[in-house]
């Protein structure tokens, strides 16, 4: 069943801004890519790199994992580069009553 | 009457002989040469000199502080203690410009690529040449007819500056800079290389050559190549390396980018005799999407430390990849070769096949990954690896990983360690063939799997520099 849960006030993740929210089993890094907030799979599918200490590409939507360099398109989780090759979760965001939220099952 | 000989004489006099001993060694003559050591002004003199866009500009520099960052990789051989980055020229240039035809070649180099036999070379079967001569391509030129294809063959700076878009578009996507803390470091101070680009459907007939050297003492050469195969397309390209032997440490750091587009099919030679004092740690990576095939022939003689590991990243359905690998590890040399293949698709196949022979005290390794990702039902592979060692004080390792995530597959592996037996000798031996002789066969016959796969040049030159090294291996 799809569960909703809250991440934090729209104003607390400017743009550039990123964080880790964990829920159950799951860490879900979620990104303020120029504005717009997506959230991924937080674990770098070819070594479980942590994304959300990597480096966010705004004007591309990426994410470079710190550990060995994959980029990761957030709209998608697809890597654009190698050594990754399996796309990593994405999770719908919603904005609501000025806080972010994101769907998680 | 005797006379007793300076230190200094005697220092000289060591190096009286270094032609006929080591081959050849040409007074140094630079325009520019950095100080020893990495920085970020080097990083920026390097950008500035080739009048870089400001895009590789940031990545040179940002890959500079991946490569501070990481720590020395402890893994592989302990020789990789002995490789000093402080030590080290990263940007030496030859010459104002690459030089368009063979006139313009300044005579210096001229000399140093007419002993190597680069003019008869082309003038017998190279569709074009790329000369490194330390860190720049000096001299380079592409067939009329392959232009007239749409082939790109060119040295990599002349393909950032000529064809910004393809680059930026493809440089970096199969070896981000920070993959390895050795790509983080070409990354930064990569100089020279080939960029290849074949159009749709075109089919290069003639192997693309290039020929790399190093000729400044503890001087890196951080070449970088860029092969883009669009669909369709063929390509066959070969590098062979020499460099003259020095009494300091140098170091190759190469990183070498394939992108074989749907049905495309490159084949990468390499044939490496780096002099034994050359710590060649190279990144080379493939991918290939749908049923495009990539195949890497690897043959290392030379270095002190050679680790090199040609990958291919199998993406798209049944595509195939291959790697050929002849190591041989004499005196003081390791040779840490091998392979490695992701099968990231369904019904894609591979093979490995590697033979390593280690002879004087040498090391030979084979360490190879073999990937079999969830959801890439009907893979099929087969790895095959053999050593071959020629004296008791010789060593073998063999490092294999097989990892499989999917159950309909079908994947094979095989390893071999064996001596060169005296009953094998002793048969040969009886049919009249001498010792030394009966040796060299055993050897040529191990690896002449993968030397028929080499173009004749090559293969004539393998077997001759495996006879060298053979050379007083009996007794």
């Amino acid at each position: 069943m799809p569960q909703v849960i809250e991440v934090c006030p729209v104003d607390e993740l400017k743009p550039g801004d990123m964080r880790l929210v964990e829920w159950e089993d799951l860490e879900i890094g979620v990104f303020n890519c120029a504005g717009t907030v997506y959230a991924i799979e937080d674990r770098c599918s070819h070594d479980d790199g942590p994304l959300v200490e990597g480096t966010l590409d705004e004007e591309n939507c990426t994410i470079e994992c710190p550990r060995h360099g994959s980029l990761f398109d957030l709209k998608t989780g697809k890597p654009k580069t190698l050594p990754a090759y399996v796309p990593v979760d994405t999770y719908p965001v919603i904005i609501e009553d000025q806080t972010i939220k994101l769907e998680v099952e | 009457m005797a006379v007793e000989l300076t230190e200094n004489q005697q220092l000289a006099a060591i190096n009286a002989d270094y032609e006929e001993r080591y081959g050849f060694r040409d007074a140094e003559n630079y325009l520019y040469k950095a100080p020893k050591g990495l920085t970020r002004e080097i990083v920026e003199k390097i950008s500035e000199f080739k009048s870089e866009p400001q895009w590789m500009r940031e990545f040179r520099l940002k890959a500079l502080d991946h490569f501070l960052a990481r720590p020395q990789p402890t893994w592989g051989s302990p020789l990789m203690a002995e490789v000093d980055y402080d030590d080290i020229h990263y940007f030496v240039r030859a010459s104002e410009k690459a030089g368009r035809s063979w006139d313009e070649v300044p005579e210096d180099v001229k000399r140093t690529f007419d002993r190597l036999g680069i003019p008869e070379a082309e003038r017998k079967f190279l569709a074009g040449v790329g000369a490194q001569y330390e860190s720049e391509v000096v001299y380079h030129q592409v067939r009329e007819d392959l232009e007239k294809q749409g082939v790109i063959f060119v040295d990599m700076d002349s393909g950032l500056r000529e064809h910004e878009d393809i680059v930026r578009e493809y440089f970096a996507t199969v070896i981000p800079p920070n993959d390895n803390k050795l790509a983080a470091l070409n990354s930064a101070v990569w100089s020279g290389g080939s960029f290849v680009y074949v159009p749709e459907g075109v089919h290069v007939e003639m192997p693309l050559q290039a020929y790399f050297r190093i000729n400044t003492e503890n001087m890196g050469q951080f070449e970088r190549t860029l092969i883009i195969a669009e669909p369709g397309s063929y390509v066959h390209y070969v590098e062979g390396c020499t460099a003259p032997t020095y009494s300091s440490s140098s170091l190759h750091s190469a990183v070498v980018e394939l992108i074989a587009k749907p049905g495309a099919r490159i084949r990468y030679t390499t044939v490496q005799n780096w002099s034994t004092n050359v710590f060649n740690l190279v990144t080379k990576r493939a991918v290939a999407h749908e049923d495009a095939t990539v195949e890497w022939v690897d043959c290392n003689l030379g270095s002190r430390l050679t680790m090199k590991y040609p990958s291919v990243y199998l993406i798209g359905e049944r595509a195939h990849g291959e790697i050929l690998s002849i190591a041989f590890a004499g005196k003081g040399q390791h040779q840490d070769a091998g392979g490695k293949i992701i099968h990231a698709a369904p019904n894609t196949t591979s093979n490995i096949f590697a033979k390593s022979i280690s002879k004087d005290g040498g090391r030979g390794s084979y360490r190879g990954l073999l990937e079999i990702a969830k959801g890439a039902h009907g893979a099929r592979s087969k790895v095959v690896c053999d050593a071959l060692l020629l004296d008791e004080h010789s060593r073998s390792d063999t490092y294999p990983t097989i990892r499989i995530g999917e159950d309909d597959v079908n994947v094979g592996h095989e390893a071999t360690v064996s001596k060169v037996g005296e009953d094998q000798l002793f048969y040969l031996m009886s049919h009249g063939i001498p010792e030394d002789e009966a040796s060299k066969l055993i050897v040529n016959g191990f690896i002449e799997p993968v030397t028929k796969e080499l173009p004749m040049e090559y293969a004539v030159e393998m077997n001759r520099l495996i006879e060298l090294q053979m050379e007083g291996s009996i007794g």
